[in-house]
């Protein structure tokens, strides 16, 4: 039986991971490139251009041609109160509707939570807000809904006192949003119900074991859970809500005034009204890098929501 | 010691107890309450039906009409006017959901299976894709189109719409890719299978359902798009969206007419919605949600 | 006290199908470690959760301390659970898990913490540990973890489902006597699933044995291996199993691997009383006897003149399983081909294809009616 006499911890050995190799890597990078590329010619050619154009004076109702003009683009942009106003609405908007279509999403998806007579009907009754097409849901609460001497909605308000209201002057901002909210509610619940149904049920009834009742086993074990699951939602509902178009253009178009106008209405007319396409394109410079910064902040928080699968 | 029990009658049911009547009158409540909820959502939806049904007369009373005589002459006014739009539509949605497949699936390919080094930055380059608002080079891209001459040609919506699904498809494939278990592809490598073989053979067959999914998703969104389609496009490449607005005369009664030209272009992409309800949460979250 | 009783309880899952608990009748009494054992769909944990209040009865009762508590909600019944897959609250810490039916009861903040820290203590979790997530620890300290979650609570019964089924062997041995140990310590009347025998018998104060939703024997864990009272109890309890072999009954014993083997008068009589052409036998391995001096030893004798009053049985040598201490000889049985296991001294082994002829004590010997399994006793 031999002893152990020395010991000294054996020498350090460089090992590294074996690097791979280049056929193997372009192999890889094969089927990425067709996507990968197709996406940077159509997505950042139209920026560059932009870019470019934001330079020049250009107005497509007169003949002469695009000139560089400096900064003077975006001099109007920062200067002007409509484009502030734009983007200030944008924000009242989407911040808004997500929040109210997020507490109405929580509240629906733990009504739909519960086993009852006819739930999949229910489900499928409440995500068809969401299917409609944005433009037939616009023109449909603009007309039939609201309309102040034919809706619908002033025919069921009216044992509330409600009296002929015509919704798109007095309360327009409030109407938009509210179709905003009608559409994306469903959204909202379908991804909290997702996460409470992926909750496990033996933690649950630890919890009524516990003597947990049913307000405490929410706020201490469900609320929490569901946190990644909201975070996702408002995170998807608001880069989906703030480039809404269709509401603003067919059910106000902006107005009355400016007082529906958020960035892409703003944008819309700046091109088609305006024909300033210098000024539209400066536009779009200044809100692409405002979309930057807040995407920034928002695709950290998306890694850590998706948390990241490996292969 | 306790003798073994021998086998005894059937257990009877029991009489209802206190608490069981409680119970099942809290679910009736709770059931009537998301009944309530779940009409109050779709009574839009319902109205807009109804009211297609309707002669314009009867569309725009006071106080608004739940009995009346149908009529098909607002649908048969729609299907006489709606030929070049929905050709387009078809066109435009099917055409750009074929081109994100064929280009989606080999990216996801790419970034999950057999990931390329840098495979999350790939991935945030095209959510990132997403989240930049076309609409900002909306001006510029028109006088582009214009010179490319693709102004008002359904192939610039074809193009655009691929762009605007490729991102969403690519994350929705990838999660698909990576339910295949590893195991599978292991079996297939030893079998002496190549990459190509692998992606037909193993892959491909397991995520179709998946595949089928991201389509209807695709076509969800390309059916529904208005901005790219409005400001794009006149005549020659104008779109079911379109066709909605041109319903909206400048004067004169219209209300029946426009709801059953929203019925008509809402229809198809609510009963695809229906049917891939399923998958609808997850090609929502871009896969992040099972 | 806290003493338990399930009288006539029955659970039924749909309308014609078999109950998964029937007419269970059971008395636990305080302080004891009760086993409740079995295999899958025995209705073990049904019967569990049936007293956790988390699956309703849908006949008979359930007692706690002499209460009835048929219809009590799961938190008014002062138990305390532990779950097979642990239910740790994952966005909780640890100390945050253990305390959390005690902030459900409004107990004041210090209290708590000063419960959780004793618990830990006891279970020898590092207070470390206490501060981090469940995710964070490894499956014995999230075991360990769930164990505390229930004792802080001092409750009047503990449940627990099988805690140690995901635990590796060597964890699941040192845990096993923990728990025997802890229990012994705070006298708490305990009711235990598993479907594990060597846990069974090693734990309980008494075992009751399940199959299919009855009981079948409840008893201490001694008088269920010596005394089983049917043939499903005999083959459950004891590894490796008691071998059961149908055979058919001859002048004064019953056939055997060739042989007449002798059985006990009783036996016997019982047998012709139930007019029987045929028994199940069943021997223990440790009970087939290697003879002195070598595999075929002295000639069998069938019975005649042998003071002990033993059976020989015969057959060859098939497989060797060696337990250091011990070995297990598989055999093919004379005549009938039948597999049998005997246990013995492991340095005492033969080879495979060896003839061998066991002695087996005739009051060794058990015997059972071959259709309802019953045992054949006077």
């Amino acid at each position: 039986m031999t002893v152990l006499e020395d010991l000294a911890p054996p020498p350090k050995v460089e090992i590294q991971p074996r690097e791979i190799s280049r056929r193997e890597l372009w192999q890889r990078r094969l089927p990425l490139l067709p996507a990968l590329v197709y996406t940077v010619v159509v997505t950042q050619i139209p920026f560059l251009v932009t870019l470019w154009y934001s330079f020049q004076s250009y107005f497509w109702n007169t003949p002469a041609p695009a000139h560089f003009t400096g900064l003077s683009n975006y001099k109007t942009v920062f200067t002007s109160p409509a484009f502030r106003g734009a983007l200030v609405r944008s924000v009242v908007m989407t911040v808004t509707a997500v929040i109210v279509a997020m507490i109405l999403g929580v509240c629906f998806a733990v009504l739909l939570d519960r086993k009852f007579l006819g739930r999949s009907i229910v489900r499928t009754l409440m995500i068809t807000p969401f299917l409609v097409m944005p433009a037939a849901a616009a023109l449909i609460w603009a007309g039939p809904m609201l309309d102040p001497n034919f809706g619908l909605i002033n025919w069921l308000l009216q044992p509330f006192g409600v009296h002929h209201v015509a919704w798109l002057s007095t309360h327009a901002l409030g109407s938009v949003i509210l179709v905003m909210i009608w559409q994306w509610t469903p959204f909202m619940m379908l991804i909290v119900l997702a996460g409470l149904q992926s909750q496990p049920p033996e933690t649950l009834e630890a919890a009524k074991v516990d003597g947990a009742g049913a307000f405490a086993t929410f706020r201490e074990l469900t609320f929490p859970h569901l946190r990644p699951y909201i975070e996702l939602g408002v995170l998807l509902g608001s880069i989906y809500l703030v480039n809404v178009f269709d509401a603003v253009r067919l059910m106000t178009n902006g107005g009355p005034g400016t007082s529906t106008t958020n960035l892409p209405f703003y944008l819309y007319q700046e091109v088609n009204n305006a024909f300033d396409i210098g000024g539209a394109a400066a536009t779009g410079v200044v809100t692409v890098i405002l979309t930057i910064i807040v995407a920034t902040f928002a695709l950290r928080m998306f890694a850590r929501v998706f948390q990241f699968e490996e292969a | 010691m306790t003798a073994v029990s021998v086998r005894p009658d059937a257990v009877r049911a029991r009489e209802p107890r206190p608490q069981k009547i409680r119970e099942m009158s809290g679910n009736v409540g709770w059931a009537v309450l998301a009944w309530v909820v779940g009409i109050a959502f779709f009574l839009p939806v319902l109205w807009m039906v109804l009211t297609a049904f309707k002669p314009e007369s009867a569309a725009q009373t006071w106080p608004p009409k739940f009995i009346f005589s149908p009529t098909l002459a607002q649908f048969r006014l729609v299907f006489s006017g709606w030929g070049p739009y929905v050709t387009h539509s078809l066109i435009a949605t099917t055409v750009s959901t074929l081109l994100v497949l064929v280009l989606g699936v080999p990216a996801a390919y790419a970034l999950s299976v057999h990931p390329v080094p840098r495979w999350r930055d790939g991935l945030f380059f095209f959510i990132s894709t997403k989240m930049l608002p076309i609409v900002a080079a909306i001006g510029p891209l028109y006088v582009l189109a214009l010179h490319v001459h693709l102004l008002d040609s359904i192939w610039l919506l074809i193009i655009l719409y691929t762009a605007m699904n490729l991102p969403l498809a690519i994350w929705l494939i990838r999660s698909f890719m990576l339910e295949v278990p590893k195991e599978m592809l292991e079996a297939a490598d030893l079998d002496g299978a190549s990459r190509v073989r692998e992606m037909t053979e193993v892959i491909l067959p397991v995520i179709s359902p998946g595949l089928v999914s991201t389509a209807l998703i695709c076509v969800i969104f390309a059916w529904n798009e208005l901005f790219l389609a409005l400001n794009l496009t006149v005549t020659n490449a104008a779109t079911m969206p379109m066709f909605l607005i041109s319903s909206v005369p400048q004067e004169g009664l219209y209300l029946a007419h426009l709801s059953a030209a929203a019925t008509v272009a809402s229809v198809p992409v609510i009963i695809v919605g229906w049917i891939a309800q399923r998958s609808l949460v997850r090609g929502l979250s871009m896969g992040a949600i099972k | 006290m806290a003493q338990v009783k399930y009288v006539s309880a029955s659970r039924v899952y749909a309308k014609d199908a078999p109950p998964a608990v029937d007419t269970l009748d059971l008395d636990i009494k305080d302080g004891e470690f009760m086993v409740l054992v079995g295999p899958s769909g025995s209705g073990k944990t049904t019967a569990l959760r049936m007293l956790a209040g988390l699956e309703p009865l849908d006949g008979g009762r359930v007692e706690i301390g002499e209460k009835d508590v048929t219809f009590v909600p799961p938190k008014d019944r002062d138990i305390a659970m532990v779950f097979q897959n642990y239910a740790l609250y994952p966005q909780k810490t640890v100390a945050e898990n253990m305390a959390f039916a005690l902030k459900m009861q409004h107990v004041p903040k210090d209290e708590r913490s000063r419960r959780v820290r004793e618990a830990a203590k006891l279970l020898d979790l590092d207070e470390k540990l206490l501060d981090r997530k469940p995710k964070a620890l490894s499956g014995g300290q999230r075991q360990r973890v769930a164990m505390g979650r229930a004792i802080v609570r001092e409750p009047k019964v503990f449940l627990m489902d099988e805690p140690l089924s995901n635990l590796d062997a060597k964890l699941r041995v040192q845990t096993r006597s923990q728990i025997a140990e802890l229990q012994r310590r705070l006298g708490i009347t305990t009711v235990y699933v598993t479907h594990d025998q060597v846990e069974a018998m090693t734990m309980g104060h008494r075992v009751a044995v399940l199959a299919g939703g009855h009981l079948q024997q409840c008893d201490t864990p001694r008088q269920l291996y010596d005394n089983p009272v049917n043939q499903f109890v005999a083959g459950f309890i004891g590894s490796p199993a008691m071998n059961l072999l149908k055979v058919p009954l001859a002048e004064g014993g019953a056939r055997l691997a060739g042989t007449t083997f002798p059985l006990p008068p009783h036996v016997r009589a019982a047998a012709g009383q139930a007019d029987l052409r045929e028994i199940v036998i069943g021997i223990r391995p440790e009970h087939l006897h290697l003879p002195d001096g070598g595999p075929a030893g002295p000639g069998p004798r069938a019975g005649a003149g042998d003071p002990a009053g033993s059976g020989a049985v015969s057959g060859e040598v098939t497989l060797i399983e060696e337990l250091g201490a011990d070995a297990l000889l598989h055999v093919r049985l004379a005549e009938t081909g039948d597999l049998i296991v005997a246990r013995t001294e492991g340095r005492r082994t033969l080879p495979p294809g060896q003839q061998v002829t066991f002695r087996v004590s005739r009051d060794d010997v058990f015997a059972f009616h071959p259709e309802t399994g019953a045992r054949l006793a006077g």
